[in-house]
C-alpha cells in the first residue's frame, strides 16, 4: 500500500495504518531533524512531536500533495521552533560539551578521510554558526538530497529564498571548515 | 569522460543552477570517485556534506518511536474521549453538590444550628443521562469535597475520575 491508502485508513480510525506510516517515515525525519537540531535524543522526540500532530491534523491533510513534503514541514518547524528557544547560553554550553570528533588526524587526504558518521559530526560541530533558517534548507537540499521547490515547500518560503539560504550557509560552512577543520580539506589546500 | 563532465559541473552545482537530474548524478560521482571528490572539495570544501549518508535509521529505534507515537495517540484519543463525557455528569454532580450544600446550610442555619453535621453525604446518581457512568458519589467530610466515577467494567478504556476540587473543574 502507499501512503494516499494509509492515511485514508488512518483518517477512517485504523491506527495500525498510521502505525505504518510512522515506521516508513520516522527514520528519514529523525535524520534530518537530528541534523537540523545537531542532537540525536532531542530529535526523537520532535519526531514523535510531529506525528502526533500530525494525526491531529489528518483530516487537514490535502491529498494532492506529497505526505512527505506536509510531514517535514511539520517536523522542521517544530525544530526551528526549538531552536528559536534554545538560549544562545545553552547553545554555548552544548556546543563546548557535546558532539567531540572521534577521528581527527592528519595524513591522508579528504577523499579517504570523512566517512558518513564523520561528516555528521563534523556538521555538528559546525552547525551553529548558521541560522534556524539556513540550517534546514542546507539539511535538506545538500544532505538529504530534496529538490529545491520540496524544500521551498517544507520551509514555507520561495525557491529564490532556499537558494539564497543555501548560498549562505555554504559560504559560512566554507569559512568554518577551513578554520577549524583543515584536515577535510585536500592535502593542497591545507597549505 | 565522467571526471572531466564531473569537474565542469561543480560550478553550477555550488550556484543551484544544476539541474535536478543531473544533481544526483553528480553526487553519485562525488561519492564514488576519490580522485574527483579531491578536486571537488579543493574548489569547495562545503561539498563535504552532500557525501552525508541517507541510510534509513536502526530499526530498533524506529520501533520504539512508533510505539511510542502510537501511545501518545491513544492517550490524546481517550483523553479527549474522557474530556467530552466528562461535562455533562459534572454538571449534574456539581447541581446534587449544590442542593446538598444547600439543604445543609439551611438546615445549619434556619432549621437548628444545634444539628451536627454528617461527616460523610452520598449522592448516588444512576439517573438516565447518556454517557454517564453507572455511579457516582458525592462526599462532604467536612470542607473537603470529592467526586468520584466509576466506569463501567465492558468499557475498554477504563475511566475512573478522582477529582479533589471540583471548583477548579467546574
Amino acid at each position: 500500500m502507499n501512503d494516499l491508502q494509509w492515511i485514508q485508513a488512518a483518517k477512517n480510525g485504523d491506527e495500525d495504518a498510521y502505525a505504518k506510516l510512522v515506521r516508513r517515515h520516522s527514520g528519514g525525519l529523525h535524520r534530518t531533524v537530528a541534523r537540523i537540531l545537531a542532537d540525536d535524543a532531542e530529535a526523537w522526540d520532535v519526531v514523535q512531536m510531529a506525528f502526533l500532530k500530525a494525526w491531529q491534523k489528518l483530516d487537514r491533510y490535502d491529498p494532492r500533495f506529497s505526505f512527505t513534503t506536509w510531514l517535514y514541514r511539520i517536523g522542521t518547524n517544530l525544530a526551528i521552533d526549538l531552536l528559536r528557544s534554545r538560549t544562545s547560553r545553552e547553545r554555548a554550553h552544548k556546543a563546548g560539551t557535546e558532539h567531540r570528533l572521534r577521528l581527527v588526524g592528519t595524513g591522508e587526504g579528504a577523499g579517504t578521510r570523512a566517512d558518513s558518521n564523520e561528516t555528521d559530526n563534523v556538521l555538528q560541530q559546525l552547525v551553529e554558526v548558521l541560522t534556524p533558517q539556513q540550517r534546514s534548507a542546507f539539511v535538506l537540499r545538500e544532505m538529504e538530497g530534496h529538490e529545491t521547490a520540496e524544500v521551498a515547500e517544507v520551509l514555507g518560503c520561495s525557491a529564490t529564498t532556499v537558494r539564497n539560504h543555501i548560498f549562505q550557509a555554504r559560504k559560512a560552512l566554507r569559512r568554518e571548515l577551513r578554520l577549524r577543520f583543515p584536515e577535510y580539506l585536500p592535502a593542497s589546500e591545507r597549505g | 569522460m565522467n571526471c572531466e563532465i564531473f569537474r565542469e559541473t561543480i560550478g553550477s552545482y555550488v550556484d543551484e543552477t544544476l539541474e535536478e537530474g543531473r544533481r544526483h548524478w553528480f553526487r553519485t560521482h562525488l561519492r564514488e570517485c576519490p580522485t574527483c571528490r579531491e578536486s571537488a572539495l579543493r574548489d569547495e570544501p562545503s561539498l563535504l556534506f552532500a557525501m552525508a549518508p541517507t541510510a534509513p535509521g536502526k530499526p530498533e529505534a524506529i520501533e520504539a518511536c512508533t510505539a511510542a507515537v502510537m501511545a501518545r495517540i491513544r492517550q490524546d484519543r481517550l483523553e479527549r474521549r474522557l474530556h467530552r463525557r466528562r461535562r455533562p455528569w459534572l454538571a449534574a454532580a456539581a447541581a446534587a453538590t449544590l442542593v446538598i450544600s444547600g439543604g445543609i446550610a439551611w438546615r445549619t442555619m434556619v432549621v437548628g444550628g444545634s444539628e451536627t453535621l454528617q461527616p460523610v453525604v452520598e449522592a448516588q446518581l444512576d439517573a438516565g443521562l447518556q454517557n454517564s457512568p453507572p455511579t457516582v458519589e458525592v462526599e462532604m467530610p467536612g470542607e473537603e469535597v470529592r467526586v468520584y466515577q466509576f466506569a463501567n467494567d465492558a468499557d475498554a478504556d477504563t475511566a475512573v475520575y478522582f477529582i479533589v476540587d471540583p471548583a477548579l473543574e467546574l
